[in-house]
Protein backbone atom coordinates (compact mmCIF):
# COMPACT_ATOMS: atom_id res chain seq x y z
CA UNK A 1 0.00 0.00 0.00
CA UNK A 2 2.91 1.80 1.27
CA UNK A 3 4.87 1.30 -1.88
CA UNK A 4 1.74 2.03 -4.43
CA UNK A 5 1.40 5.17 -3.12
CA UNK A 6 4.94 6.57 -3.47
CA UNK A 7 5.14 4.82 -6.24
CA UNK A 8 1.68 7.43 -7.96
CA UNK A 9 3.63 10.21 -6.20
CA UNK A 10 6.83 9.43 -8.16
CA UNK A 11 5.07 9.23 -11.27
CA UNK A 12 3.57 12.55 -10.70
CA UNK A 13 6.56 13.99 -9.50
CA UNK A 14 8.68 12.99 -12.56
CA UNK A 15 6.06 13.94 -14.73
CA UNK A 16 5.67 10.52 -16.12
CA UNK A 17 1.92 11.13 -16.78
CA UNK A 18 1.41 14.53 -18.83
CA UNK A 19 -2.01 15.48 -17.04
CA UNK A 20 -0.16 14.48 -13.75
CA UNK A 21 -0.86 16.32 -10.88
CA UNK A 22 -0.15 16.03 -7.05
CA UNK A 23 -3.32 14.04 -5.93
CA UNK A 24 -4.54 17.08 -3.61
CA UNK A 25 -5.23 19.13 -6.62
CA UNK A 26 -6.81 16.86 -8.39
CA UNK A 27 -8.98 16.10 -5.51
CA UNK A 28 -10.07 19.62 -5.29
CA UNK A 29 -10.18 20.29 -8.87
CA UNK A 30 -12.89 17.23 -9.16
CA UNK A 31 -14.83 18.57 -5.94
CA UNK A 32 -15.12 21.56 -7.59
CA UNK A 33 -16.43 20.88 -10.83
CA UNK A 34 -19.19 18.56 -8.45
CA UNK A 35 -19.96 21.82 -7.09
CA UNK A 36 -20.50 23.83 -10.30
CA UNK A 37 -22.87 21.00 -11.38
CA UNK A 38 -24.88 21.25 -8.91
CA UNK A 39 -25.05 24.53 -8.90
CA UNK A 40 -25.75 24.76 -12.82
CA UNK A 41 -28.54 21.82 -12.31
CA UNK A 42 -29.87 24.06 -9.24
CA UNK A 43 -30.66 27.21 -11.24
CA UNK A 44 -31.51 25.76 -14.30
CA UNK A 45 -34.08 23.21 -13.19
CA UNK A 46 -35.67 26.25 -11.24
CA UNK A 47 -36.02 27.58 -14.42
CA UNK A 48 -36.74 24.67 -16.94
CA UNK A 49 -39.63 23.30 -14.19
CA UNK A 50 -40.59 26.53 -12.92
CA UNK A 51 -40.17 26.14 -9.64
CA UNK A 52 -41.95 28.81 -7.03
CA UNK A 53 -39.41 30.63 -4.98
CA UNK A 54 -41.42 29.83 -2.08
CA UNK A 55 -39.93 26.54 -2.21
CA UNK A 56 -36.99 27.02 -4.03
CA UNK A 57 -35.46 30.30 -4.99
CA UNK A 58 -32.98 30.35 -8.02
CA UNK A 59 -29.42 29.80 -6.99
CA UNK A 60 -28.04 32.94 -8.16
CA UNK A 61 -31.05 35.01 -6.15
CA UNK A 62 -29.81 33.92 -3.16
CA UNK A 63 -26.29 34.37 -3.72
CA UNK A 64 -26.89 38.07 -5.08
CA UNK A 65 -28.91 38.90 -1.52
CA UNK A 66 -26.17 37.63 0.26
CA UNK A 67 -23.92 39.50 -1.64
CA UNK A 68 -26.30 42.53 -1.76
CA UNK A 69 -25.94 42.55 2.45
CA UNK A 70 -22.52 41.19 3.37
CA UNK A 71 -21.78 42.54 6.32
CA UNK A 72 -24.39 40.31 8.04
CA UNK A 73 -23.85 37.15 6.90
CA UNK A 74 -19.98 37.44 7.72
CA UNK A 75 -20.63 39.27 10.84
CA UNK A 76 -22.73 36.17 11.98
CA UNK A 77 -20.93 33.52 10.33
CA UNK A 78 -17.90 34.56 12.66
CA UNK A 79 -20.06 34.73 15.50
CA UNK A 80 -21.22 31.43 15.18
CA UNK A 81 -17.91 29.93 14.36
CA UNK A 82 -16.78 31.24 17.69
CA UNK A 83 -19.73 29.97 19.08
CA UNK A 84 -19.23 26.40 17.83
CA UNK A 85 -15.70 26.20 18.17
CA UNK A 86 -14.90 27.06 22.06
CA UNK A 87 -18.30 24.78 22.76
CA UNK A 88 -16.47 22.34 20.53
CA UNK A 89 -13.24 22.77 22.09
CA UNK A 90 -14.26 22.94 25.96
CA UNK A 91 -16.60 20.20 24.89
CA UNK A 92 -13.97 17.82 23.61
CA UNK A 93 -11.56 18.05 25.93
CA UNK A 94 -14.14 17.66 28.63
CA UNK A 95 -15.14 14.85 27.33
CA UNK A 96 -11.74 13.02 26.79
CA UNK A 97 -10.59 13.91 30.00
CA UNK A 98 -14.33 12.38 31.61
CA UNK A 99 -13.91 9.16 29.61
CA UNK A 100 -9.92 9.07 31.05
CA UNK A 101 -11.47 9.10 34.70
CA UNK A 102 -14.03 6.75 33.75
CA UNK A 103 -11.55 4.57 32.41
CA UNK A 104 -9.13 4.42 35.33
CA UNK A 105 -11.89 4.69 38.30
CA UNK A 106 -14.27 2.23 37.90
CA UNK A 107 -16.17 3.59 41.19
CA UNK A 108 -16.52 7.32 39.39
CA UNK A 109 -17.77 5.71 36.14
CA UNK A 110 -20.32 3.82 38.30
CA UNK A 111 -20.93 7.00 39.81
CA UNK A 112 -21.27 9.82 37.16
CA UNK A 113 -21.72 8.35 34.20
CA UNK A 114 -25.72 7.46 34.69
CA UNK A 115 -26.11 11.33 35.16
CA UNK A 116 -23.97 11.70 31.90
CA UNK A 117 -26.61 9.72 30.56
CA UNK A 118 -29.50 11.79 32.16
CA UNK A 119 -28.15 14.77 31.06
CA UNK A 120 -28.45 13.48 27.56
CA UNK A 121 -32.29 12.60 27.65
CA UNK A 122 -33.32 16.58 28.52
CA UNK A 123 -34.05 17.96 25.66
CA UNK A 124 -31.42 20.52 24.07
CA UNK A 125 -34.32 23.28 24.17
CA UNK A 126 -35.51 23.02 27.58
CA UNK A 127 -31.65 23.06 28.44
CA UNK A 128 -31.26 26.08 26.57
CA UNK A 129 -34.08 27.98 28.34
CA UNK A 130 -31.94 27.40 31.63
CA UNK A 131 -29.25 28.46 29.89
CA UNK A 132 -29.98 31.60 28.77
CA UNK A 133 -31.66 31.83 32.58
CA UNK A 134 -27.98 31.80 33.87
CA UNK A 135 -25.88 33.23 31.23
CA UNK A 136 -27.79 35.92 29.78
CA UNK A 137 -27.78 36.48 25.94
CA UNK A 138 -24.11 36.27 25.65
CA UNK A 139 -21.79 34.23 23.38
CA UNK A 140 -20.79 32.28 26.40
CA UNK A 141 -24.46 31.25 26.91
CA UNK A 142 -24.05 29.80 23.20
CA UNK A 143 -20.62 28.11 23.28
CA UNK A 144 -22.34 25.99 27.12
CA UNK A 145 -25.20 24.77 24.59
CA UNK A 146 -22.54 23.55 22.13
CA UNK A 147 -20.74 22.03 24.43
CA UNK A 148 -23.43 20.57 25.90
CA UNK A 149 -24.24 18.55 23.14
CA UNK A 150 -20.33 18.21 22.43
CA UNK A 151 -18.45 16.35 25.49
CA UNK A 152 -21.17 13.17 25.65
CA UNK A 153 -20.37 11.52 22.56
CA UNK A 154 -16.50 12.32 23.26
CA UNK A 155 -16.56 11.09 26.83
CA UNK A 156 -18.20 7.92 25.37
CA UNK A 157 -15.89 7.23 22.86
CA UNK A 158 -12.93 8.30 24.38
CA UNK A 159 -13.85 5.41 26.88
CA UNK A 160 -14.29 2.96 24.07
CA UNK A 161 -11.76 3.23 22.68
CA UNK A 162 -9.17 3.00 26.10
CA UNK A 163 -10.76 -0.29 26.64
CA UNK A 164 -9.50 -1.85 23.08
CA UNK A 165 -6.54 -1.70 24.38
CA UNK A 166 -4.77 -4.84 23.96
CA UNK A 167 -4.39 -6.57 27.71
CA UNK A 168 -0.85 -8.01 26.41
CA UNK A 169 0.47 -4.88 25.16
CA UNK A 170 -0.36 -3.40 28.60
CA UNK A 171 1.38 -6.30 30.09
CA UNK A 172 4.47 -5.63 28.00
CA UNK A 173 4.48 -2.12 28.73
CA UNK A 174 4.47 -2.71 32.99
CA UNK A 175 7.28 -5.73 32.21
CA UNK A 176 9.49 -2.33 30.92
CA UNK A 177 8.61 -0.98 34.11
CA UNK A 178 6.25 1.73 33.13
CA UNK A 179 4.20 3.85 34.75
CA UNK A 180 0.59 4.37 34.67
CA UNK A 181 0.97 7.77 33.50
CA UNK A 182 3.36 6.66 30.91
CA UNK A 183 0.74 3.41 29.79
CA UNK A 184 -1.44 6.64 29.10
CA UNK A 185 0.22 8.68 27.50
CA UNK A 186 2.40 5.87 25.04
CA UNK A 187 -0.01 3.09 24.51
CA UNK A 188 -4.08 3.75 25.83
CA UNK A 189 -4.23 7.27 24.59
CA UNK A 190 -2.77 6.74 21.05
CA UNK A 191 -4.68 3.64 20.73
CA UNK A 192 -7.91 5.04 21.43
CA UNK A 193 -7.34 8.05 18.92
CA UNK A 194 -9.08 6.35 15.94
CA UNK A 195 -12.07 6.36 18.28
CA UNK A 196 -11.60 9.32 19.76
CA UNK A 197 -11.47 10.52 16.07
CA UNK A 198 -14.86 9.33 15.44
CA UNK A 199 -16.50 11.16 18.21
CA UNK A 200 -15.20 14.43 17.23
CA UNK A 201 -16.20 14.18 13.78
CA UNK A 202 -19.54 14.08 15.22
CA UNK A 203 -19.14 16.73 17.73
CA UNK A 204 -18.18 19.10 14.84
CA UNK A 205 -21.47 19.03 13.44
CA UNK A 206 -22.88 18.77 16.95
CA UNK A 207 -21.25 21.66 18.20
CA UNK A 208 -23.13 24.24 15.08
CA UNK A 209 -26.48 22.82 15.88
CA UNK A 210 -26.10 23.68 19.52
CA UNK A 211 -24.44 27.74 18.60
CA UNK A 212 -27.27 28.04 16.16
CA UNK A 213 -29.87 26.24 18.59
CA UNK A 214 -28.64 28.86 21.52
CA UNK A 215 -28.99 31.85 19.39
CA UNK A 216 -32.62 30.73 18.72
CA UNK A 217 -32.78 32.24 22.60
CA UNK A 218 -32.40 35.31 21.57
CA UNK A 219 -29.12 37.69 20.08
CA UNK A 220 -28.40 39.64 17.70
CA UNK A 221 -26.06 38.08 15.10
CA UNK A 222 -25.45 35.09 14.66
CA UNK A 223 -26.36 32.45 11.30
CA UNK A 224 -29.28 30.90 13.69
CA UNK A 225 -30.59 34.77 13.91
CA UNK A 226 -30.66 35.14 10.43
CA UNK A 227 -32.43 31.86 10.04
CA UNK A 228 -35.02 33.40 12.74
CA UNK A 229 -35.45 36.80 11.78
CA UNK A 230 -36.04 35.31 7.89
CA UNK A 231 -38.50 32.81 9.31
CA UNK A 232 -40.56 35.61 10.98
CA UNK A 233 -40.27 37.71 7.73
CA UNK A 234 -40.92 34.58 5.33
CA UNK A 235 -38.15 36.07 3.23
CA UNK A 236 -37.58 32.43 1.70
CA UNK A 237 -34.56 34.12 -0.25
CA UNK A 238 -33.04 34.92 3.26
CA UNK A 239 -33.65 31.19 5.08
CA UNK A 240 -31.63 29.97 2.24
CA UNK A 241 -29.10 32.46 2.58
CA UNK A 242 -28.71 31.69 6.50
CA UNK A 243 -28.70 27.91 5.26
CA UNK A 244 -26.06 27.98 3.01
CA UNK A 245 -23.68 29.97 4.92
CA UNK A 246 -24.07 27.37 7.93
CA UNK A 247 -23.41 24.57 5.58
CA UNK A 248 -20.75 26.30 4.36
CA UNK A 249 -19.47 26.31 8.17
CA UNK A 250 -20.62 22.90 8.89
CA UNK A 251 -18.68 21.24 6.00
CA UNK A 252 -15.63 23.42 6.65
CA UNK A 253 -15.68 22.74 10.17
CA UNK A 254 -15.88 18.87 9.37
CA UNK A 255 -13.31 18.99 6.82
CA UNK A 256 -10.69 20.42 9.24
CA UNK A 257 -11.55 17.80 11.66
CA UNK A 258 -11.13 15.50 9.28
CA UNK A 259 -7.79 16.80 7.59
CA UNK A 260 -6.25 16.69 11.66
CA UNK A 261 -7.40 13.53 11.83
CA UNK A 262 -6.22 12.03 8.42
CA UNK A 263 -2.86 13.70 9.65
CA UNK A 264 -2.85 11.86 13.59
CA UNK A 265 -4.11 8.77 13.12
CA UNK A 266 -2.45 8.11 9.79
CA UNK A 267 -1.85 4.08 10.95
CA UNK A 268 -5.25 3.06 11.56
CA UNK A 269 -6.54 3.59 7.29
CA UNK A 270 -3.44 1.51 6.14
CA UNK A 271 -3.78 -1.27 8.68
CA UNK B 1 32.91 -17.88 28.88
CA UNK B 2 30.71 -17.97 31.32
CA UNK B 3 32.54 -16.59 34.13
CA UNK B 4 33.54 -13.22 31.87
CA UNK B 5 29.39 -12.65 32.15
CA UNK B 6 29.21 -13.28 35.46
CA UNK B 7 31.18 -10.63 36.28
CA UNK B 8 29.81 -8.80 33.64
CA UNK B 9 26.42 -9.08 34.83
CA UNK B 10 26.02 -9.46 38.59
CA UNK B 11 28.35 -8.94 41.58
CA UNK B 12 28.19 -12.02 43.21
CA UNK B 13 30.86 -12.66 46.49
CA UNK B 14 34.46 -14.54 45.54
CA UNK B 15 35.79 -15.49 42.72
CA UNK B 16 33.58 -17.62 39.94
CA UNK B 17 36.01 -20.05 39.15
CA UNK B 18 36.11 -21.19 42.71
CA UNK B 19 32.63 -22.79 42.38
CA UNK B 20 31.93 -25.28 40.37
CA UNK B 21 28.55 -24.40 39.18
CA UNK B 22 28.26 -20.91 38.51
CA UNK B 23 25.25 -19.24 41.21
CA UNK B 24 22.12 -18.75 39.02
CA UNK B 25 20.54 -15.97 37.94
CA UNK B 26 17.27 -16.87 38.52
CA UNK B 27 15.86 -19.54 40.83
CA UNK B 28 12.20 -21.17 41.36
CA UNK B 29 11.61 -23.58 43.55
CA UNK B 30 8.06 -25.11 44.22
CA UNK B 31 7.08 -22.39 42.71
CA UNK B 32 2.63 -23.24 42.07
CA UNK B 33 0.03 -21.08 40.09
CA UNK B 34 -3.42 -21.67 40.17
CA UNK B 35 -6.29 -19.95 38.65
CA UNK B 36 -9.09 -20.78 40.89
CA UNK B 37 -9.96 -24.26 40.12
CA UNK B 38 -7.45 -24.67 38.01
CA UNK B 39 -4.02 -25.40 38.43
CA UNK B 40 -1.61 -23.93 36.09
CA UNK B 41 2.24 -24.91 37.63
CA UNK B 42 2.78 -26.90 40.48
CA UNK B 43 5.89 -27.37 42.34
CA UNK B 44 8.14 -26.36 39.37
CA UNK B 45 11.76 -26.00 39.91
CA UNK B 46 14.24 -24.58 37.32
CA UNK B 47 17.05 -22.06 37.35
CA UNK B 48 18.79 -20.21 34.71
CA UNK B 49 22.84 -19.87 35.03
CA UNK B 50 23.79 -16.12 33.60
CA UNK B 51 24.94 -16.29 29.61
CA UNK B 52 22.85 -19.62 29.92
CA UNK B 53 20.29 -20.12 26.86
CA UNK B 54 17.41 -22.22 28.27
CA UNK B 55 14.46 -23.74 26.15
CA UNK B 56 11.67 -24.36 27.46
CA UNK B 57 9.55 -26.96 25.50
CA UNK B 58 6.02 -28.70 26.67
CA UNK B 59 2.50 -29.76 25.75
CA UNK B 60 0.57 -26.94 24.63
CA UNK B 61 -1.56 -25.61 27.69
CA UNK B 62 0.97 -26.70 30.52
CA UNK B 63 1.62 -23.35 31.73
CA UNK B 64 4.55 -22.37 29.65
CA UNK B 65 2.99 -19.04 29.53
CA UNK B 66 2.56 -18.87 33.21
CA UNK B 67 5.54 -19.27 33.93
CA UNK B 68 6.48 -16.32 31.46
CA UNK B 69 4.30 -13.60 32.93
CA UNK B 70 5.64 -15.15 36.45
CA UNK B 71 9.22 -14.25 35.86
CA UNK B 72 8.36 -11.31 33.71
CA UNK B 73 7.03 -9.94 36.79
CA UNK B 74 3.53 -9.62 35.59
CA UNK B 75 2.01 -12.25 38.33
CA UNK B 76 2.86 -13.39 41.34
CA UNK B 77 3.20 -17.35 42.33
CA UNK B 78 0.85 -18.82 44.80
CA UNK B 79 2.75 -18.39 48.44
CA UNK B 80 4.91 -20.81 49.15
CA UNK B 81 7.14 -21.14 46.62
CA UNK B 82 10.61 -19.37 45.80
CA UNK B 83 11.60 -17.29 43.45
CA UNK B 84 14.86 -15.60 43.88
CA UNK B 85 16.68 -13.38 41.26
CA UNK B 86 20.46 -12.73 40.76
CA UNK B 87 21.03 -14.61 44.43
CA UNK B 88 18.11 -12.75 46.32
CA UNK B 89 14.98 -14.07 47.08
CA UNK B 90 12.46 -11.54 45.67
CA UNK B 91 8.33 -11.06 44.67
CA UNK B 92 7.28 -11.41 41.08
CA UNK B 93 6.43 -7.80 41.02
CA UNK B 94 10.43 -6.95 41.85
CA UNK B 95 10.90 -8.44 38.73
CA UNK B 96 9.37 -5.84 36.62
CA UNK B 97 11.99 -3.67 34.30
CA UNK B 98 14.44 -5.97 35.42
CA UNK B 99 13.60 -8.81 33.00
CA UNK B 100 13.31 -8.19 29.02
CA UNK B 101 10.04 -9.92 28.07
CA UNK B 102 9.75 -10.23 24.53
CA UNK B 103 5.81 -11.88 23.86
CA UNK B 104 4.95 -14.35 20.97
CA UNK B 105 3.15 -11.36 18.91
CA UNK B 106 5.69 -8.44 18.28
CA UNK B 107 3.32 -5.79 19.34
CA UNK B 108 4.67 -3.09 17.78
CA UNK B 109 3.02 -0.13 17.87
CA UNK B 110 1.43 1.17 14.79
CA UNK B 111 1.82 4.48 15.30
CA UNK B 112 5.65 4.76 15.84
CA UNK B 113 8.42 3.74 13.23
CA UNK B 114 11.03 0.89 13.48
CA UNK B 115 13.65 3.32 15.82
CA UNK B 116 10.96 4.42 17.81
CA UNK B 117 9.38 0.78 18.17
CA UNK B 118 12.50 -0.13 19.21
CA UNK B 119 13.40 2.80 21.76
CA UNK B 120 10.27 2.13 23.77
CA UNK B 121 11.54 0.68 26.85
CA UNK B 122 14.48 2.70 26.95
CA UNK B 123 12.34 5.79 26.73
CA UNK B 124 10.01 4.04 29.43
CA UNK B 125 13.54 4.10 31.35
CA UNK B 126 13.53 7.76 31.38
CA UNK B 127 16.31 7.93 28.74
CA UNK B 128 16.24 11.11 26.07
CA UNK B 129 15.19 9.99 22.95
CA UNK B 130 17.87 11.46 21.03
CA UNK B 131 20.40 9.31 23.07
CA UNK B 132 17.98 6.25 22.82
CA UNK B 133 17.56 6.27 18.86
CA UNK B 134 21.26 6.96 18.43
CA UNK B 135 21.77 3.84 20.67
CA UNK B 136 19.16 2.04 18.18
CA UNK B 137 20.88 3.41 14.71
CA UNK B 138 23.58 1.72 15.54
CA UNK B 139 21.75 -1.53 16.48
CA UNK B 140 19.92 -1.20 13.26
CA UNK B 141 22.42 -3.32 10.98
CA UNK B 142 22.95 -6.13 13.21
CA UNK B 143 18.87 -6.86 13.48
CA UNK B 144 18.87 -6.70 9.19
CA UNK B 145 16.82 -3.15 9.49
CA UNK B 146 19.43 -0.61 8.03
CA UNK B 147 17.23 2.01 5.46
CA UNK B 148 14.29 0.86 7.52
CA UNK B 149 14.18 3.47 10.50
CA UNK B 150 11.58 4.97 9.25
CA UNK B 151 9.16 2.50 8.04
CA UNK B 152 6.09 2.06 9.85
CA UNK B 153 5.40 -1.70 11.75
CA UNK B 154 2.95 -2.04 8.58
CA UNK B 155 5.44 -2.04 5.98
CA UNK B 156 7.47 -4.78 7.32
CA UNK B 157 7.31 -8.11 6.44
CA UNK B 158 6.46 -10.65 9.70
CA UNK B 159 10.20 -11.36 10.24
CA UNK B 160 11.50 -7.76 10.01
CA UNK B 161 8.24 -7.00 12.44
CA UNK B 162 10.21 -9.73 14.83
CA UNK B 163 13.28 -8.08 14.49
CA UNK B 164 12.16 -5.26 15.17
CA UNK B 165 10.84 -6.89 18.72
CA UNK B 166 13.87 -8.55 19.23
CA UNK B 167 15.55 -5.25 18.92
CA UNK B 168 13.37 -3.89 21.48
CA UNK B 169 14.04 -6.39 23.53
CA UNK B 170 17.80 -6.27 23.18
CA UNK B 171 18.40 -2.66 23.63
CA UNK B 172 16.17 -2.81 27.08
CA UNK B 173 19.38 -4.06 28.81
CA UNK B 174 18.63 -6.87 31.54
CA UNK B 175 20.39 -9.59 33.07
CA UNK B 176 17.99 -11.78 31.61
CA UNK B 177 15.85 -11.91 28.59
CA UNK B 178 12.28 -13.69 27.92
CA UNK B 179 11.49 -14.90 24.20
CA UNK B 180 7.95 -16.81 24.09
CA UNK B 181 7.93 -18.46 20.91
CA UNK B 182 8.99 -15.53 18.99
CA UNK B 183 9.48 -17.47 15.83
CA UNK B 184 5.77 -18.92 16.02
CA UNK B 185 4.02 -17.10 13.25
CA UNK B 186 6.60 -17.20 11.13
CA UNK B 187 7.26 -19.48 7.99
CA UNK B 188 10.08 -22.11 8.26
CA UNK B 189 12.61 -20.94 6.09
CA UNK B 190 12.64 -17.28 7.61
CA UNK B 191 12.23 -18.87 10.77
CA UNK B 192 15.34 -20.73 10.31
CA UNK B 193 17.57 -17.22 9.44
CA UNK B 194 16.16 -15.94 12.14
CA UNK B 195 16.88 -18.67 14.77
CA UNK B 196 20.82 -18.85 13.33
CA UNK B 197 20.69 -15.10 13.50
CA UNK B 198 19.83 -14.92 17.16
CA UNK B 199 22.76 -17.84 18.25
CA UNK B 200 24.96 -14.93 16.41
CA UNK B 201 23.84 -12.18 18.44
CA UNK B 202 23.35 -14.09 21.38
CA UNK B 203 27.22 -14.74 21.46
CA UNK B 204 27.81 -11.84 20.36
CA UNK B 205 25.90 -9.98 23.32
CA UNK B 206 26.27 -12.69 25.88
CA UNK B 207 22.91 -12.29 27.36
CA UNK B 208 20.89 -14.74 29.25
CA UNK B 209 18.05 -16.37 27.60
CA UNK B 210 15.26 -18.26 28.41
CA UNK B 211 13.49 -19.13 25.44
CA UNK B 212 10.00 -20.69 24.81
CA UNK B 213 9.34 -22.92 22.15
CA UNK B 214 6.88 -25.91 21.35
CA UNK B 215 9.08 -26.71 18.34
CA UNK B 216 11.90 -29.78 19.36
CA UNK B 217 14.42 -29.29 16.63
CA UNK B 218 14.25 -25.27 17.99
CA UNK B 219 14.73 -26.27 21.23
CA UNK B 220 17.90 -28.47 20.84
CA UNK B 221 19.32 -26.17 17.54
CA UNK B 222 19.14 -23.21 20.27
CA UNK B 223 19.69 -24.08 23.84
CA UNK B 224 22.61 -24.93 26.13
CA UNK B 225 20.12 -26.56 27.96
CA UNK B 226 16.42 -28.12 27.16
CA UNK B 227 13.45 -28.32 30.19
CA UNK B 228 10.36 -29.85 28.87
CA UNK B 229 7.76 -29.53 31.34
CA UNK B 230 4.50 -31.77 31.92
CA UNK B 231 0.88 -31.32 30.98
CA UNK B 232 -0.81 -29.07 33.27
CA UNK B 233 -0.12 -28.62 36.41
CA UNK B 234 3.21 -27.78 34.94
CA UNK B 235 6.43 -28.80 36.40
CA UNK B 236 10.02 -29.11 34.95
CA UNK B 237 9.36 -32.97 33.63
CA UNK B 238 12.95 -33.12 32.38
CA UNK B 239 15.68 -31.27 32.07
CA UNK B 240 17.87 -32.33 29.19
CA UNK B 241 21.56 -30.80 28.87
CA UNK B 242 22.29 -30.03 25.15
CA UNK B 243 25.95 -30.64 24.30
CA UNK B 244 26.74 -30.10 20.72
CA UNK B 245 29.10 -27.75 20.36
CA UNK B 246 28.81 -23.99 19.37
CA UNK B 247 28.43 -22.39 17.13
CA UNK B 248 25.92 -24.64 15.42
CA UNK B 249 25.26 -24.94 11.72
CA UNK B 250 22.34 -25.95 10.32
CA UNK B 251 23.54 -28.92 9.09
CA UNK B 252 23.63 -30.22 12.64
CA UNK B 253 20.08 -30.81 12.75
CA UNK B 254 21.05 -34.13 10.87
CA UNK B 255 23.60 -35.14 13.30
CA UNK B 256 23.19 -38.78 14.95
CA UNK B 257 24.15 -36.94 18.72
CA UNK B 258 21.14 -34.36 17.90
CA UNK B 259 18.27 -36.88 16.38
CA UNK B 260 19.10 -39.12 19.52
CA UNK B 261 18.43 -35.90 21.37
CA UNK B 262 15.50 -35.14 20.04
CA UNK B 263 13.99 -39.10 20.45
CA UNK B 264 14.77 -38.48 24.13
CA UNK B 265 12.71 -35.30 24.51
CA UNK B 266 10.21 -36.05 21.88
CA UNK B 267 9.25 -39.47 23.65
CA UNK B 268 9.37 -37.13 27.41
CA UNK B 269 6.92 -34.57 25.26
CA UNK B 270 4.43 -37.20 23.99
CA UNK B 271 3.91 -38.92 26.96
CA UNK B 272 2.93 -35.79 28.65
CA UNK B 273 1.16 -34.53 25.59
CA UNK B 274 -1.20 -38.07 25.53
CA UNK B 275 -1.96 -37.19 29.72
CA UNK B 276 -3.01 -33.90 28.57
CA UNK B 277 -5.51 -35.39 25.86
CA UNK B 278 -6.30 -38.11 28.50
CA UNK B 279 -7.60 -35.53 30.91
CA UNK B 280 -9.39 -33.47 28.42
CA UNK B 281 -11.45 -36.28 27.16
CA UNK B 282 -12.22 -37.60 30.70
CA UNK B 283 -13.06 -33.71 31.14
CA UNK B 284 -15.32 -33.77 28.18
CA UNK B 285 -17.45 -37.10 29.68
CA UNK B 286 -17.83 -35.96 33.09
CA UNK B 287 -19.60 -32.56 32.01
Amino acid sequence: MGATTSLVKDKAATGLRPAGRPAWLRKTARLLFGLAVTALIWESAVQLFVIRPVYLPRLSTILMAIAATPGAYVNGFLRTSAETLIGFATGSAFGVLTGIAFFRVRALREMIFPIFVVSQTIPVIAFGALVVLWFGNTLLAKAVIAFYLTFFPVTVNTLLGLETVDPKQVALMRSFGASSGQLLLRLQLPTALPQIFVALRLASSLSLVGAIVGEWFGDTTGLGVLLLQAMFTENVVAIWGALLAAALLGTGFYAVVAAAERRLVFWSAEQ
Amino acid sequence: MQAAIQTKDMPIAGSPEATAKPSPLLELRAVTKTYGPVAALSGLEASVAPGEFVTVVGPSGCGKSTLFNIVAGLEEPDAGGILRFEGNSCHAADLLGRVSFMPQRDLLLPWRNVVDNAILALEVEGMPRAQARAKALKMLPEFGLTGFEKQYPHQLSGGMRQRVALMRTFLFERGLMLLDEPFGALDALTRAMMQRWLLDVWQKYRRTILFITHDVDEAIFLGDRVLVMTARPGSVKLEQVVDLPRPRRPEIVTAPEFVRLKRTLLDAIEEESMKSFQSAVAQEKAT
